[in-house]
């Protein structure tokens, strides 16, 4: 290929003229000076310490010194980029010669110094936001780039440099990474000024290794091809390996300059800064304690001012005190005659000093209540004790308000009285209060007294006074008691009296004289108040008018003895072919009987024994029919209840009887279990068989309902511990657990024809005898019980 | 006037009733047996004569008018005489109805049971003749022959010899021989006796 092969010739640089001999298109293959390499790495890791170092150092300066700061650390770190950069271009070695275009260079340095100054620039910020980190990464990152690729575009030689444009775009990427790791470690570790440099020199070594990474990708990237056309040579310079070397020292001595100055100027300043703060502290706390004397002084000083002040005002004061307070003061000589007045009496009074004083002021009392102020205040005065009493005094327009007066008299050593003081102070709106507290207790509807824990009555309202007709003095003291109806008053007094005693709540229906000469039922109660020792102080109490409420009363239970009778009679109209049956069954055999007579009379051959046993028979039913009607009557008789000794037993065997055509009709077969030797009960016999036959009719028609089992009724007797126990049990469906509480009130029913009056009558009888009617939960049908006390617990009582 | 073979029972809860009217039936001269209760009555033994029965309605346990039904039911036809000391229409009409033959309210006229007791009597004496008679003729139609038994309805029917025979393919003569043998076993003086027999036993008239 000798037609191509030319002879790269460097007038310029006779030292490096080489004559070379290469063939056109042929790739040159480079490499590279390991110990440059080194070098430049070395120099890159110095540049990079020297930056965090300076970061430091720019950040803590302010004003000119930190652009001097930030100029001096942009070069000398402008400086250190480029070197290791040109040193890493010098590192590679090409089969050719090559020189360097220096303007290109020089550019080189300069984008150097710019991206320094940037980077410092940056991280010496109070913030580094990720937005300006991208941002200065992207810059610093190009502008390594741009040196990079200019240092190479600084190259002369006979050959055709191409890049790789993928290797590039990696190496450019590579140095933006380079400057994003560079700002922020250099941000990161600009504030540490004390301690190990370790983590810088670290950081350093990391930052110089991605340097040193970032340049020798972009160098990869290119790939010199020999060319016929010889390199323009114009404003070229070749460095000599002295040169170079000298070059290196340079930075390495400048770098190294920067780093020393950084750290001594930053010691020295931060000294500086810790004595400054020792002697600012020093300072302050002398300031502060020579204001707190000033501020004692200046107290003190204020002190003894306001007590001047007081001692000055004091005489003042007092009269102002005198005249202001809102009372009337006064003081009198010892025969009652004013010889002081404050400043309100006057003006209250609207009497001058000159009217007022003396015996003036008596003026101003009200002229209808003389027994309650004049007079008694002459009479206090008299007294010479101190006194309290209330008045109405005139007010200047002529209005009258009550005022408590107070006095008290001043005595010499001999005990003579020299002088009276005293204060007039205005309870208008008291005594108002009162009063319409008064009208308020004489307006309720209500009789209410009070009087002393003595049991005597010493206060009753106007309700009280106008039932009776009698004034409070009348009824003061025991005057009350005149008004007891006379079959009421040795209990109400023995009541009263035992209340008094122990000072136990009073409460008794007692019988009141109206001023018609009528007595009305009262409900009086009485409560006494204590104090906290638990003594009595007052007693209270009321009298409530229950007159209507005792003739409803009354009217209640005349309607319960009637319908109660009404419930009987009706009872007994269901019963009423029982009744037949019972009187008939006997008729029936004595007019059988007395048929047989007629008969036998009217035969030849009567025989005498069996007439006699026919006729006696007679006898004996007609009895029997007798006493059935007796029975029934008894039944149906309204009277009032009479008691008597009865045998339970009896009662449950006459009832047997009575409803055993009931049982029949419904098919009901009856179970008695008499229990014997029964105690005798106090009850009235025909409530008693009322109440069975309405418990034994409850029976019967629950059964009624039941079609489904054995219609069987058990009426059981036995001894309890309160006297005997009487159960009816059915077999019916029973009584639901939630109508079981509600089957003894009135009007309640589970009939179809009911009115619900049967156990609620039931339950006023038992309960009237003292016994008791219950429903006892069984598990088939239903049990009625009831308890009724025996005779001799009843004496007991 | 004494019946020995006849005899009054009374079932009543009362036994001053009871004893009364002992004593007034027999005055007459009957027979009478008293119980308490229909339990009692049951389950005691009674000679198979000619009875009647008193019975009041309201009894301990079993009722009169149940017992009543219960007897019906057990096939034991002894009239009844209701007594009671209460009674209403609707008891009545039921006791009527079940076949009693007088239903007395207490206390009643003497008269009025015993011409109750002797329509009673006389009422059980007829069904017991009745009964005894269809027995009898039970009796008799048992000792029949089948071929006989067969005749019989078309006989009673009122057919010609010659048309039985042709009923029931046999000859004439046969048909004659059979006819006297059964009016013979029958005991029948004449055809129209016959019939009335055979209307007592319930055997129906073969169509022709």
């Amino acid at each position: 290929m000798l037609r191509d092969a030319r002879l790269a010739v460097f007038p310029n640089h006779p030292a490096m003229e080489v004559l070379v001999l290469i063939s056109s298109n042929t790739t040159l293959t480079g490499s590279y000076d390991y110990g440059e390499v080194a070098r430049s790495i070395l120099i890159a890791i110095a540049a990079s310490y020297a930056a965090l170092d300076l970061a430091g150092r720019v950040t803590a300066a302010r004003g000119r010194a930190r652009a001097a700061w930030l100029a001096g650390g942009a070069i000398a770190m402008g400086i250190g980029i480029w070197e290791m950069h040109f040193k890493g271009v010098l590192a590679f070695q090409l089969p050719l010669p090559v020189v360097y275009h220096w303007p290109t260079v020089l550019a080189a340095f300069a984008v150097s110094v710019l991206a320094s100054a940037l980077a410092l620039y940056m991280v010496s910020r109070q913030t580094l936001g990720r937005l300006e980190v991208c941002f200065g990464s992207l810059i610093m990152g190009s502008g390594i780039a741009a040196l990079h690729y200019l240092n190479m575009a600084a190259m002369r030689l006979s050959a055709e440099s191409r890049f790789d444009i993928r290797i590039v775009i990696l190496s450019v990427v590579l140095a933006i990474v380079f400057a994003l790791v560079a700002l922020t470690l250099a941000f990161g570790l600009r504030e540490e000024t004390r301690g190990t440099p370790w983590r810088k020199i670290a950081s350093a070594i990391v930052m110089g290794a991605a340097i040193s990474a970032m340049h020798y990708t972009g160098m990869a990237s290119a790939t010199f091809i020999a060319s016929p056309i010889a390199p323009n040579l114009s404003r070229t310079v070749n460095f000599s390996p002295l040169a170079n070397f000298g070059v290196a020292l340079i930075t390495l001595l400048v770098l190294g300059a920067a780093i020393v100055t950084s750290s001594a100027e930053r010691r020295a300043k931060e000294e500086a800064r810790r004595i400054n703060q020792g002697l600012e502290q020093r300072v302050a706390e002398r300031t502060r304690q020579l204001t707190a004397v000033n501020e004692e002084l200046r107290r003190e000083i204020a002190e003894r001012q306001r007590v001047e002040d007081d001692l000055r005002r004091s005489e003042d004061h007092m009269r102002l005190v005198i005249d202001t307070i809102p009372a009337l003061v006064w003081s009198k000589l010892p025969d009652g005659s004013a010889d002081f007045l404050n400043q309100r009496f006057r003006e209250y009074t609207g009497l001058s000093v000159e009217e007022g004083l003396g015996e003036g002021w008596l003026k101003a009392f009200h002229a209808d209540d003389p027994a309650s102020s004049v007079d008694a205040w002459r009479a206090a005065f008299a007294a010479g004790k101190p006194f309290e009493l209330e008045a109405r005094l005139r007010r200047a327009d002529g209005k009258y308000h009550w005022f408590l007066l107070r006095g008290a008299p001043l005595r010499d050593a001999t005990g003579k009285i020299v002088k009276w003081y005293g204060t007039s102070t205005d309870i208008n709106d008291r005594k108002q209060a009162e009063e319409e507290f008064r009208a308020l207790i004489d307006a309720i509807p209500q009789q209410i007294w009070s009087g002393p824990p003595d049991g005597s009555l010493d206060y009753c309202n106007a309700q009280w006074r106008a039932y009776t007709g009698l004034t409070l003095e009348e009824l003061k003291g025991e005057g009350w008691q005149r008004m007891l109806h006379p079959e009421d008053r040795d209990r109400v007094l023995k009541a009263w009296g035992e209340s008094v005693a122990n000072g136990t709540p009073y409460e008794q229906e007692e019988r009141h004289r109206g001023t018609d000469g009528q007595y009305r039922w009262f409900l009086a109660r009485g409560v006494a108040l204590r104090d906290s020792t638990g003594r009595i102080i007052r007693w209270y109490g009321t009298n409530t008018d229950i007159e209507d409420r005792k003739r409803a009363e009354w009217a209640l239970q005349e309607a319960q003895a009637g319908l109660s009778h009404v419930m009987r009679v009706t009872a007994m109209g269901e019963l009423v072919a029982a009744i037949a049956h019972e009187v008939n069954q006997p008729l029936a055999a004595i007019v059988t009987n007395a048929n047989f007579c007629l008969r036998q009379f009217a035969s030849a051959t009567a025989d005498s024994g069996k007439l006699r046993e026919a006729i006696s028979e007679i006898v004996n039913d007609g009895t029997r029919a007798s006493a059935v009607i007796s029975r029934i009557r008894a039944l149906l008789q309204k009277r009032a209840p009479e008691r008597v000794a009865v045998d339970i037993n009896q009662i449950v065997q006459e009832v047997t009887v009575l409803l055993r055509r009931e049982l029949t009709r419904n098919r009901v077969s009856l179970r008695t279990d008499l229990g014997p030797d029964l105690p005798r009960v106090s009850a009235d016999r025909v409530q008693l068989q009322q109440v069975l036959i309405n418990l034994v009719m409850n029976g019967i028609e629950a059964m009624r309902m039941a079609s489904d089992r054995p219609r069987e009724l058990i009426v059981k007797s036995a001894r309890h511990p309160d006297g005997v126990l009487v159960q009816v049990q059915d077999s019916g469906p029973g009584i639901e657990q939630q109508l079981a509480a509600r089957i003894f009130e009135p009007f309640f029913t589970t009939k179809a024809e009911g009115i619900g009056m049967g156990l609620s009558i039931s339950h006023s009888i038992i309960e009237s005898h003292g016994g008791h009617l219950s429903i006892v939960p069984v598990s088939q049908g239903a049990l009625l019980q009831f308890t009724l006390p025996a005779i001799s617990t009843t004496l007991h009582d | 006037m004494t019946d020995q073979a006849s005899i009054v029972f009374v079932v009543d809860d009362d036994p001053s009733v009871r004893r009364a009217i002992k004593r007034l039936v027999e005055s007459v001269g009957l027979h009478v047996e008293l119980f308490g209760s229909a339990a009692e009555f049951m389950n005691s033994r009674h000679q198979d004569i000619v009875s009647c029965l008193v019975l009041d309605i309201r009894l301990p346990g079993v009722s009169g008018l149940d017992f009543q039904r219960q007897l019906a039911t057990a096939d034991i036809r002894i009239p009844i005489i209701f007594i009671t000391a209460h009674g209403d229409i609707p008891m009545t009409v039921r006791a009527m109805k079940a076949g009693a033959v007088e239903f007395l309210t207490k206390p009643f006229r003497d008269q009025d049971l015993l011409d109750a007791i002797q329509v009673a009597l006389e009422r059980d004496r007829t069904t017991r003749q009745q009964e005894a008679e269809i027995a009898t003729l039970r009796e008799r139609f048992e000792s029949l022959t089948p071929r006989e038994r067969e005749l019989l309805p078309l006989v009673i029917s009122g057919l010609l010899n010659k048309q039985i025979a042709a009923e029931i393919g046999t000859t004439e003569a046969t048909v004659k021989v059979h006819r006297s043998q059964l009016l013979r076993k029958m005991g029948a003086d004449s055809l129209p006796d016959l019939v009335r027999m055979a209307g007592k036993l319930g055997i129906p008239h073969k169509a022709a």
